[in-house]
C-alpha cells in the first residue's frame, strides 16, 4: 500500500458522507410491467426484485451524477458492482422514498472509486431496501 | 436453474425505456466507440435483471428474494449469447453466474439470499 497523496491522486476533496435530499418514486404498475417484460420476466409474477435498480439505484443516483460538485464525467464511469438487500418488495401504487449517500470516495492511480449507498422505505416509513453500487471513473 | 439470453439493440432499448438509464453508450454506436468502447453495449443492471429472474425461479418466487450482487466482470454486445445459472450454495443461498459464447464471465463475485 502507498502514503495518501501519492502521485496521481485527484486534487479533488474525498466527497464521503455526502447524503442527498429524499426523492419519492410511484411504483407505477405500467412502468413495472415494460421492466419485467425488458428482463425477460412475467409480469403476472409481480414486481419484479431488481426493479430496485429503478425504484432505489435509479431515482437517486442522477443526484449524485448531476451534482457539480461530484464532478462525475458520465463518459468515463463504469458501474463496476452492484448489490441490492431486501427487507420486502414494494407493491404495485405504492411511492416509496429513497435517499442517496456517498459512502466512500477514493482516488488512486488515475481511477476513482465511489461507493454509493440508497435507502429506499416504503409508504409506511419502514426500510425495504438498500442498494450499494460501485462507480469507478476513469480519468 | 439456466436461462440463455441472446441480447438485442430492442431488448436493450427496451430496457433503457423501462429502467430510466438512456447513457448513450447502450444506445448509440457512435458515441460508444467515442468514449473507447465497442460499440453500444448491454447495461449491467439488464445483465443483473436477468440473473435476478433465474435467481427468483431457482429460490421459489421473486418475493423471496432477500439480497443479491453482482460484479460486472464483461461487457455484452448486440449478438452476445449468454447463459445465466443459480446453483445452491448453501441454506437459503444461491451462486449466481454469467458466462457469454466464448466462455468467459460476465458477472462475476454474483450471489443471492432467500429467506
Amino acid at each position: 500500500m502507498t502514503e495518501a497523496g501519492e502521485a496521481g491522486a485527484s486534487a479533488s476533496a474525498s466527497l464521503a458522507g455526502r447524503t442527498y435530499p429524499a426523492v419519492t418514486f410511484d411504483i407505477d404498475p405500467a412502468r413495472v410491467d415494460a421492466y419485467a417484460r425488458a428482463i425477460g420476466a412475467d409480469p403476472a409474477d409481480g414486481v419484479p426484485p431488481t426493479f430496485a435498480a429503478v425504484y432505489s439505484l435509479g431515482a437517486t443516483a442522477p443526484q449524485l451524477f448531476g451534482d457539480p460538485e461530484a464532478a462525475i464525467d458520465f463518459a468515463r464511469l463504469l458501474h463496476a458492482e452492484q448489490e441490492f438487500v431486501w427487507s420486502r418488495h414494494p407493491k404495485p401504487g405504492e411511492t416509496v422514498s429513497s435517499q442517496g449517500r456517498i459512502d466512500t470516495d477514493i482516488s488512486r492511480r488515475g481511477m476513482r472509486f465511489v461507493t454509493f449507498e440508497t435507502q429506499t422505505r416504503g409508504a409506511g416509513g419502514d426500510e425495504i431496501c438498500r442498494s450499494r453500487a460501485l462507480f469507478v471513473i476513469r480519468s | 436453474m439456466k436461462r440463455t439470453v441472446t441480447f438485442t439493440n430492442e431488448q436493450i432499448a427496451a430496457y433503457a425505456e423501462a429502467s430510466g438509464d438512456h447513457n448513450p453508450i447502450h444506445l448509440d454506436d457512435g458515441f460508444a466507440r467515442s468514449v473507447g468502447l465497442p460499440g453500444r453495449i448491454a447495461h449491467g443492471l439488464l445483465q443483473m435483471g436477468i440473473a435476478g429472474t433465474v435467481a427468483a425461479e431457482a429460490a421459489g418466487g421473486g418475493a423471496r428474494l432477500r439480497r443479491i450482487r453482482c460484479r460486472f466482470a464483461g461487457m455484452v454486445v448486440p449478438g452476445d449469447t449468454v447463459t445465466f445459472t443459480a446453483e445452491p450454495a448453501g441454506p437459503h443461498k444461491l451462486d449466481l453466474g454469467a458466462v457469454n459464447q466464448r466462455g468467459e464471465p460476465v458477472l462475476t463475485k454474483a450471489g443471492a439470499e432467500y429467506g
